[in-house]
């Protein structure tokens, strides 16, 4: 980088870039301004920064635990001292949908970094040797791919037992299929390019070619994958708590919630709606990202 | 835009208009049940079978009393009291190892059978054969396969000779054998006929009568579909009062939301599983009328006596200190719950009353003082495994805060109750939470396996006795229930009973929490549903 | 979302050899779905061994003695090496013998008898409203793509795919039965009308009709009308924005505008030959979207109290019965690929570029 740039935008927009560290940089830089003009995916995007931001302030923001009880003071309706009334033990709603942010949180990102490298190794692996590895791998992927999501990860969580973690892994085993497919695909196109024989020629092993050349062409169209199925993810994680067979008392986890909310959904339809809201919103907005994140990283897939 | 997009445009609002409209207009159930049915909403999920021998659950209780009557009942404004019920008279020898009971001579099946103590004999010992839960009614008073052919005796068309092995008192032994749900007689004839051989062994019609037993009693069942419906109709042929109610409709409807709103638009007449919430507001209408029958039955913490650290009497001790009897009485267990820490249920033979019978409050000072006297000040980590049904997760919750707060940590999971029945059997927990049904209106039957465990060694595997499960056994509590037992002077019984009781909850391997209570909302224009305890009655029912 | 498996396509116009070539690759996708079967067979035993409840004690309950427990135990074939009790399950499950439902009493099989029609009913509502309002709705916002109509329909799409269907089945329930009284509440059918239409059909909207009890309809109707809407509602975010994307793509292609130029109407070009080109894969795409409702109706069905499929399979789970769990699920993999693989030999069939 030339430390006598004239000035940073004329440094970003710069017709020819002076290293691939610039190039990169500049290549974000024009996704992100194509991201910008998208005004749906700036408002998912906004939406799962405000996540973030509520999920890490959430003892700032909510006015009491979400675990304080109080007998007392059941199942009362939103009002001025609790924004979103109170649950069947006194707990205070508002408090236990903003910490419940973190759980989500907590069960997306556990989800991708799980589901990405395994569905990662799994397609590249099965693209790159071709012959009976891909066979074999890909009737795996098919055997996986052929249980709807939430009935896989139902007949996991009964095997392993109620729980987060059990619940993260049970979904993340439904996750990683869609992945490994997809960079398959990349890895058929990609590995019979040039470059690649180039490499190839030049003495690197399998692995490395993969791990080094293989797997970053294939890094944008599974990070959009994932963002994409995350909404769906979610609304499993929220399916298995409604079952009560995700994360456990006390945690506020929203589907947990709405299980509650079911029992008392004639007298207190708020702890019905808010946490189903909260899941929606959160859902939407991965969508929305991800539908803008594709358009901006994979513009010709549709 | 162009016609043809707004035709396209129109033609869809239109068929969503008609959606709507069509179910808004479409003509709703009638809003009044049947003149001639009593038709009630519960919860048939538990319902498996309607052979007498196997039904091991609340439901099957329920009904089964209704259509395979027991030889004797118990009286409905007193549970301590027996009447005779298919059985006329009873007398005992003077050693008190002979009864003899005499049967009514106007039995008879729907078919318009005669029924007659034969029946009642093989009735009987099909259930000790068969070998399920229930064979335990028998059993446990020394019946057995082997000798139940001797000692459970028809020698005429009514009369019935039982020999006991030893003297128990008559009001316990009528009390807890013969009015009990296994005491119902079976058409024997078409139970032979029906039976299935495998391997040798008769299945005594046990498959033939799972769908609709053939019974003595004022209604049979006529139609079950699972989880849907139970149909019952009047026995024609009743030696008794007939039922006032041609039939008796079972709904399942496992939301009690669903089951308030069906009470209240008249869909139905009685609603038996209701929520806090839901039976507050139906208290306040006018039209329906909230009863609530004090059960012999418990939820309560069980804690694994072989736990290094739950094996201490000190902690469990403090166990019952971080309960808010009090304040949970007063909410969540309203219509659920009285609390009670006394192993004895309120109204059984022999029950602490209930002032002495609840001596604890909360108090987490005292709570942390136990335990820092148990060698644990900063508390110490446990697992709690509970029933994710009803009000289980939100009592267990309750409790997991306060234990937080004297830096006891437990760690929730919530299953299904079949799971935790699994666990709690095999000793695999804890700390556990979990409810316990007693058999019978007297002080022996939770004594006989909350208190007394014959044999502590895993290999015995007495997972019937909730003693045994939490690996707890005391020498001098086994033999002070055996002494109460056996005593025949009444008043002795119950100071004998008193004193355990108070032993047990100072010492015993549980904390109870509350004695359940059942509630139920009633339609205003159905009179005589009768509930107690052990007991509904249906036939009284009338509008 | 299952993609559907591309493979080469025989080229076009090579009448009896395209036939044979039709067959064999018809005939390897059927070997490979075989192989699929016998994985997913593998899975679900993997599955049902790794259960925490003893199945012994399911059977024989708590107090049975252990002489009683070794012989149920060698009963059930769980003293054999593993491969033998895979074989065992291998041939139960293809033979339908799939046990005992502990928590009816009843064979697993009955007991799925009894309760398909009913999710099958459900579920072929529920495509009709989605068929219906989803292909009006993907041709509208393509034909008019960019309009407000078009990012209106997306975006009712969208919403869609992103709720919980079951807390939409919670609201509905709040909004249009408790509070407006314009539904029935959650159950197939009011007790009063229990048995009083033979089941011909098994489901009870055209049973009622055929017995000629308008009652019955009715009542019928105002319990299926609000699960299905919402099971329907999700399908056709689904088939609407396949609807849409497909018709992008026709109408991008030449003959479109050649065929504008020569001065035929809109419409008419859009429902001669847009609509007659992806008719093969809206087909393909409603066999799946029906698939899919197998998977929505799980957790529909238990908040409407629906006795059918979906039901079941969470109320074994909850009882923690393991032959009826794993009997469903097994089920739903091979409707699932069943229905792939019929969407998959539909398209090579009929879509007129492999003839």
């Amino acid at each position: 980088m030339s430390a006598s740039s004239p000035s940073f935008r004329a440094w970003l927009t710069a017709e020819v870039t002076t290293s691939p560290r610039h190039a990169s940089i500049q290549r974000f830089y024009y996704g992100w301004l194509r991201l910008r003009a998208n005004p749906l995916a700036l408002i998912g995007l906004l939406i799962l920064l405000g996540l973030i931001l509520v999920a890490i302030l959430a003892p700032v923001i909510a006015p009491v635990g979400p675990n304080d009880q109080d007998l007392n003071r059941r199942l009362l309706p939103p009002s001025a001292a609790h924004w979103f009334g109170t649950d069947e033990l006194g707990r205070d709603v508002f408090a236990r949908v903003v910490y419940g942010s973190r759980i989500t949180l907590y069960i997306s990102f556990l989800v991708a970094i799980i589901a990405a490298p395994i569905g990662l190794a799994v397609g590249t692996t099965a693209g790159y040797f071709g012959g009976w590895t891909d066979t074999v791998l890909m009737r795996i992927n098919d055997v996986f791919l052929s249980f709807p999501g939430l009935i896989l990860a139902l007949g996991f969580v009964a095997a392993l037992g109620p729980g987060i973690e059990n619940a993260v892994i049970a979904i993340a085993l439904t996750a990683w299929p869609p992945i490994a497919r997809l960079a398959r695909a990349e890895t058929l196109t990609v590995r019979s390019s040039d470059y690649i024989a180039a490499v190839r020629i030049q003495g690197a092993s399998p692995a490395r070619i993969i791990l080094r050349h293989i797997v970053p062409m294939c890094v944008p169209s599974v990070v959009v994958r994932i963002t994409l199925n995350m909404a769906g993810i979610i609304l499993t994680a929220a399916g298995l708590g409604f079952l009560g067979l995700g994360a456990q008392p006390p945690l506020p986890e929203w589907g947990a919630m709405l299980s509650t909310g079911r029992q008392n959904m004639l007298g207190a339809w708020w702890l019905a709606a808010i946490p189903g809201l909260a899941i929606l919103l959160t859902s939407l907005a991965f969508n929305l990202f991800g539908d803008g994140l594709r358009d901006v990283l994979d513009p010709r897939s549709e | 835009m162009p016609t043809t997009v707004r035709a396209a445009f129109a033609a869809t609002l239109l068929s969503a208009g008609l959606l709507s409209g069509a179910a808004a207009i479409a003509p709703q159930a009638q809003a009044t049940t049947p003149r001639d049915a009593l038709v009630m909403a519960w919860n048939l999920d538990a319902l498996i079978t309607f052979d007498p021998a196997q039904i091991a659950e609340v439901n099957g209780n329920d009904i089964i009393r209704n259509v395979c009557e027991p030889l004797v009942n118990y009286d409905l404004t007193d549970v301590s009291k027996i009447l005779p019920n298919t059985a006329a008279s009873w007398s005992v020898s003077d050693d008190g190892l002979i009864i003899t009971l005499k049967l009514r001579p106007d039995l008879q099946f729907p078919s318009g059978k005669k029924a007659t103590a034969y029946d009642a004999e093989w009735s009987m010992h099909r259930v000790i054969h068969l070998g399920f839960g229930n064979s335990a009614n028998f059993t446990q008073w020394g019946f057995s396969r082997d000798n139940a052919a001797e000692t459970i005796k028809a020698t005429d068309d009514t009369t019935l000779v039982v020999t006991l092995a030893k003297p128990y008192p008559i009001g316990l032994i009528l009390s807890a054998m013969f009015a009990s749900g296994s005491t119902g007689i079976m058409d024997k004839e078409e139970g032979l006929k029906n039976a299935r051989v495998t391997d040798g062994k008769s299945d005594f019609g046990n498959a033939f009568f799972k769908t609709a037993p053939i019974c003595v009693g004022a209604y049979r069942v006529t139609r079950w579909n699972t989880n849907e419906v139970v149909i019952l109709e009047r026995n024609e042929n009743y030696w008794g009062e007939k039922a006032k109610l041609r039939r008796v409709i079972i709904r399942h409807v496992p939301e009690s939301g669903a089951q308030r709103l069906l009470l209240e638009k008249g869909d139905i007449d009685v609603a038996r599983l209701l929520n806090t919430d839901d039976l507050r507001a139906l208290a306040k209408n006018p039209a329906i009328h909230v009863e609530t029958t004090v059960m012999h039955g418990y939820a309560y913490l069980a804690f694994n006596g072989g736990d290094p650290i739950l094996g201490k009497p000190l902690v469990r001790e403090a166990f019952r200190y971080l309960i808010d009897y009090e304040g949970l009485g007063k909410t969540i267990l309203e219509y659920q719950g009285n609390p009670r820490a006394s192993l004895v249920p309120e109204g059984a033979f022999g029950a602490l009353d209930i002032k002495e019978g609840q001596p604890f409050k909360l108090d987490l000072a005292k709570a942390r003082a136990l335990i820092t006297e148990a060698g644990f000040p900063d508390g110490f980590t446990k697992k709690y495994i509970v029933s994710a049904n009803n009000i289980a997760p939100i009592v267990a919750q309750h409790i997991q805060a306060n234990a937080a707060k004297i830096g006891i940590k437990l760690e929730l999971e919530q299953m299904a109750d079949a799971n935790l029945f699994t666990r709690a059997r095999s000793r695999d927990f804890e700390v556990l939470q979990i409810g316990w049904g007693a058999g019978y209106p007297d002080a022996d039957s939770m004594i006989s396996r909350h208190a007394v465990n014959p044999d502590n060694r895993p290999e015995a595997r007495l997972a019937q006795y909730p003693s045994w499960r939490s690996s707890w056994q005391d020498e001098k509590v086994n033999e002070m229930a055996e002494d109460a037992r056996m005593e025949r002077d009444p008043a002795k019984r119950i100071a004998m009973y008193h004193e355990i009781q108070r032993y047990m909850m100072k010492n015993g391997p549980m904390a109870y929490i509350y004695q359940t209570v059942r509630p139920i909302a009633v339609r205003k224009e159905v009179k005589g549903f009768a509930m107690t305890p052990f007991n509904v009655v249906y036939r009284t029912a009338g509008k | 979302m299952a993609g559907t498996e591309t493979t080469a396509r025989p080229a076009a116009g090579e009448s009896p050899a395209a036939g044979m070539r039709w067959l064999k690759l018809a005939g390897r996708q059927v070997a490979s779905v075989a192989v699929t079967l016998l994985g997913l067979l593998a899975l679900t035993f993997f599955m049902g061994r790794m259960l925490p409840i003893d199945p012994v004690i399911a059977i024989i309950g708590e107090q049975a003695e252990k002489e009683t427990y070794d012989m149920v135990f060698a009963q059930l074939g769980l003293d054999q090496p593993l491969y033998v009790q895979f074989w065992r399950f291998i041939r139960d499950m293809m033979t339908g013998q799939f046990g005992d439902a502990l928590f009816t009493g009843n064979k697993v099989a009955d007991d799925l008898r009894r309760v398909f029609p009913a999710t099958i009913e459900l579920a072929t509502v529920s495509i009709i409203i989605g068929v219906g309002l989803g292909v009006p709705f993907g041709m509208l916002a393509a034909v008019y793509r960019g309009s407000l109509l078009d990012h209106v329909a997306r975006f009712i799409g969208l919403l869609g795919y992103s709720s919980p269907n079951f807390w939409l089945g919670l609201m509905g329930l709040i909004l249009f039965y408790a509070t407006l009284g314009w539904v029935s509440g959650p159950g197939r059918l009011d007790v009063m009308f229990i048995d009083m239409v033979e089941p011909v059909t098994g489901m009870l909207l055209i049973d009622s009709l055929l017995a000629g009890e308008p009652e019955v309809f009715w009542d019928a109707f105002s319990h299926i009308v609000l699960p299905a809407s919402i099971l329907g509602y999700s399908s056709m975010a689904y088939i609407s924005r396949m609807t849409r994307s497909f018709m992008l793509e026709q109408l991008s292609q030449e003959y479109i505008t050649a065929a504008r130029v020569k001065g035929m109407s809109r419409w008419r070009v859009v429902w001669r030959h847009a609509f007659r080109n992806i008719l093969v894969q809206l087909v393909t795409v409603i066999a799946l979207a029906y698939a899919f409702l197998l998977e929505g109706a799980v957790l529909t069905e238990t908040v409407f109290a629906w006795p059918g499929f979906g039901r079941y399979l969470t109320s074994g789970l909850l009882a923690g019965d393991m032959n009826a769990v794993l009997a469903c699920v097994l089920i739903i993999g091979i409707i699932f690929v069943g229905l792939n693989l019929l969407s998959d030999l539909l398209y090579r069939t009929l879509d007129p570029r492999t003839r």
